[in-house]
């Protein structure tokens, strides 16, 4: 009976998703994106995954997992998986499912939702599930510990080293997202900018009024948020009021670096633990609303299934479909960046071995989900109004009328008048060159939402609240990223010299600070001031860091699997490791060499270069496209050598020749009772 | 209606680990003290340490 349902999942699913490849020329129904997904989600569930489980992994019930043998009360503590499934969920659910499907919905809405789909089941579950149990069965060490050991030390190295790249790109590439969404925005500035104050607030009500109150600050908290986005709405119409939250992009990017600088060196409780738990709160709750708003609108499809963009001259961000879409949608269907979660905090926390199945491959699934309604959210929109929201002047034209006749040019009809009038209804000025994807998610988000409730006259606090939820859980992102960064800057330069290592020593906490800031910062101002609107250069770099961190993971999974069984299964995290490996190098080398100007940072320089006259804009963007070359060529030399070492590894195991000794931590038997859990 | 008030326990459960009540909780039952802000003050000091030295996803 089990396998008749899974089979009917199966089997729908296909069905629905051959729908969707096979349909050309009239709209499409969102809910067949809804169908298509969770069907083929509960099938890969029931039926690979568990059998990973059984055969691969052995999950064994009766083993004590290391929440239970180092239970300590901090961080290791048996919890119930359900609980543990929220927690890894929130923790593995940022900006990237959202962003990164609104961006690649440029090529259509078929490419990204067949990646999204295929990539999540068959690659980021897989890694999330595999690199869980991997620390699981090692006391719940760290990626980069299991790299070390597993891969030797060069892999170890390369892991922290990328880890750091990512981040300053991953917080300058963000920040950009934030600064696209708010610029000339006196509304949508002055929400984000109320949130601090209320996040101070948050922080002194907990430290001294009400402590270890945070259900009901984090309450208080969302009702002051909402509050600020009615208060926005009169901001917005203040003459007196407005030109003082009406910034340019590069003031609201040096606001947003000095925002950075402070939020790392102030105590956390301030500021950034409030924010963080806000954030969270807002996050889970937006996301449960978009799915409810999805399944009760069940909006139709206004974006092709294909655009002529495929090509690769898209204006969202230059590059054809392969690989570039698979690059642009890293989180919702596989990122590296969770199997520092996975092997973070979550591993700690499992009771049971059979836990680990629905925490690590269900909540990647969830994510998924999560990327397949952004892609939806994007894709309701008017194609015409999509690309003028999302194209940067430098590739559409600089004015308004310039836009529209490029844009209708390319078969995707749009007007003045319609823009002006969108703009009106959500309380804008204007929405063209709103680069990014945070702008037009909010866009759909609002028309979702709308829909659902309030009509056209709640369009703009809809469109302003969406705008606060990706901003809020974005400024998030960058406190604490820029505090991990510093301290693993001060962690490598305590080697150097001692007292720099010392998280208490004031000139040591400020000058790495400010190294990390002013490292993203840098990303972040050549970002704002590039004619091609920043993230066609920031998000392809951001996507292949990503991605080769994804790569180290299924290293390492690879590496257990085959110390497990040989060569047996090692197709499991080689098939996908394989994918994203040629994916990287195609995307990196096209970064680098493409002849295509918008595409690669080498042939973008020599044009500037040839340029008549030499102004100090010009050569500052001379030097960026280099430096950008420069970082593609380092992930290149990070993704050999973390390849070359890994298969030395394997074709050392395999012949014999390499020990082949199983790291994992001795089976004791567990003691823990079902009411413990 | 049980398993609907069961469903609603699991989120306030979820709820209260995401926002560190349950590790408080924890905190208070293992140092056997009572909930004052000096204690809160003190849980915050340790949980926060350990807590944003990790990265957050994309």
């Amino acid at each position: 009976m089990r396998h008749l349902i899974s089979a009917g999942f199966g089997i729908t699913g296909a069905l629905a998703l051959a729908g969707i490849a096979i349909n050309r020329g009239e709209p499409v129904n969102s809910m067949w994106l809804v169908i298509a997904s969770s069907c083929i989600y509960i099938f890969a569930y029931r039926v690979y995954a568990s059998w990973i489980a059984a055969k691969v992994m052995a999950l064994d019930d009766r083993r004590a997992t290391p929440a239970e043998r180092l239970r300590n009360g901090h961080d290791f503590e048996p919890t119930n998986k359900w609980i543990v499934f929220g927690h890894h969920f929130a923790a593995i659910a940022g900006p990237g499912p959202l962003v990164g499907p609104t961006l690649a919905a440029q090529f259509g809405y078929l490419p990204g939702t067949l990646w999204i789909i295929i990539g999540a089941v068959l690659g980021g579950c897989v890694q999330d599930f595999v690199i869980l149990f991997c620390s699981i069965r090692r006391d719940g060490k760290s990626l980069g510990q299991m790299a070390r050991e597993e891969i030797g030390r060069v892999g170890g190295f390369t892991a922290l080293v990328t880890v750091l790249l990512i981040m300053i790109i991953l917080l300058a590439v963000v920040a950009l997202v934030v600064v696209n969404a708010l610029k000339g925005s006196p509304w949508g500035t002055f929400t984000i900018a109320a949130t601090m104050p209320i996040a101070v607030f948050m922080g002194l009500y907990l430290r001294y009024l009400r402590p270890g109150k945070v259900l009901e600050i984090s309450v208080i908290g969302f009702l002051l948020v909402l509050g600020s986005i009615f208060a926005g709405e009169w901001v917005a119409n203040s003459p007196d009021w407005a030109p003082w939250f009406t910034l340019s992009g590069v003031t609201l990017a040096i606001c947003v670096i000095v925002y950075g600088f402070a939020a790392s060196a102030l105590p956390v409780w301030l500021l950034l633990a409030p924010r963080d738990y806000l954030s969270t709160f807002v996050k889970l709750g937006v996301v449960i609303l978009l799915g409810v708003g999805i399944l009760f609108v069940q909006p139709q499809l206004q974006m092709p299934a294909l655009t002529r963009f495929i090509d690769g001259t898209g204006p969202v961000f230059a590059g054809d479909v392969f690989p570039f879409c698979f690059i642009t949608i890293a989180c919702g269907a596989i990122s590296g960046f969770h199997s520092l979660i996975s092997s973070g905090t979550t591993p700690k926390m499992i009771a049971r071995e059979s836990h680990a199945l629905p925490v690590g491959y269900g909540s990647m699934l969830l994510e998924s989900f999560v990327a397949i309604m952004a892609i939806v959210s994007a894709c309701v929109l008017d194609p015409g109004v999509y690309f003028a929201v999302n194209s940067p002047a430098g590739v559409v034209g600089a004015t308004a009328e310039a836009a529209v006749t490029t844009i209708s040019g390319w078969g995707f009809p749009v007007t003045a008048d319609q823009m002006a009038a969108l703009a009106k209804s959500v309380g804008e000025e204007t929405l063209f060159y709103r680069t990014g994807g945070a702008p037009s998610l909010a866009l759909g988000m609002a028309h979702i939402f709308s829909k659902g409730g309030g009509g056209e006259r709640l369009l703009a606090f809809w469109y302003h609240f969406a705008i606060m939820f990706e901003a809020l859980f974005i400024l998030t992102v960058i406190d604490a990223g820029t505090r991990v960064g510093r301290f693993m800057l001060q962690d490598l330069l305590g080697h150097f010299y001692k007292p720099l290592g010392r998280t208490s020593w004031w000139p040591g906490v400020l000058g790495s600070s400010a190294a990390i800031v002013l490292s993203w910062g840098y990303f972040l101002y050549q970002g704002v001031r590039d004619p091609l609107g920043g993230i066609n250069s920031l998000w392809p770099l951001f996507g292949i860091a990503n991605q080769l961190l994804a790569i180290i993971a299924l290293c390492v999974g690879t590496t257990v699997l085959i110390k497990m069984h040989g060569k047996k299964y090692l197709w499991i995290t080689i098939l996908p490791m394989l994918w994203l490996g040629t994916v990287t190098f195609t995307s990196a080398l096209m970064k680098i060499f493409s002849p295509h100007p918008r595409i690669g940072f080498l042939s973008a320089a020599e044009i500037l270069e040839k340029l008549p006259v030499q102004t100090e804009a010009t050569r500052t963007l001379i030097f960026n496209n280099y430096l950008d070359a420069f970082v593609c060529g380092l992930f290149l030399v990070l993704v050999t050598t973390i390849l070359v070492d890994s298969a030395r590894q394997w074709v050392g195991i395999l012949n014999g020749s390499r020990d082949a000794r199983s790291t994992e931590t001795p089976f004791v038997q567990t003691a823990l009772t079902p009411e413990e859990i | 209606m049980k398993a609907l008030r069961q469903f609603g326990r699991t989120i306030l459960a979820i709820l209260r680990e995401l926002s560190d009540e349950n590790a408080y909780s924890r905190h208070l039952r293992i140092h056997a003290c009572a909930n004052t802000p000096e204690e809160y003050r003190r849980f915050q000091t340790e949980h926060f340490k350990a807590k944003y030295q990790r990265a957050k996803c994309c």
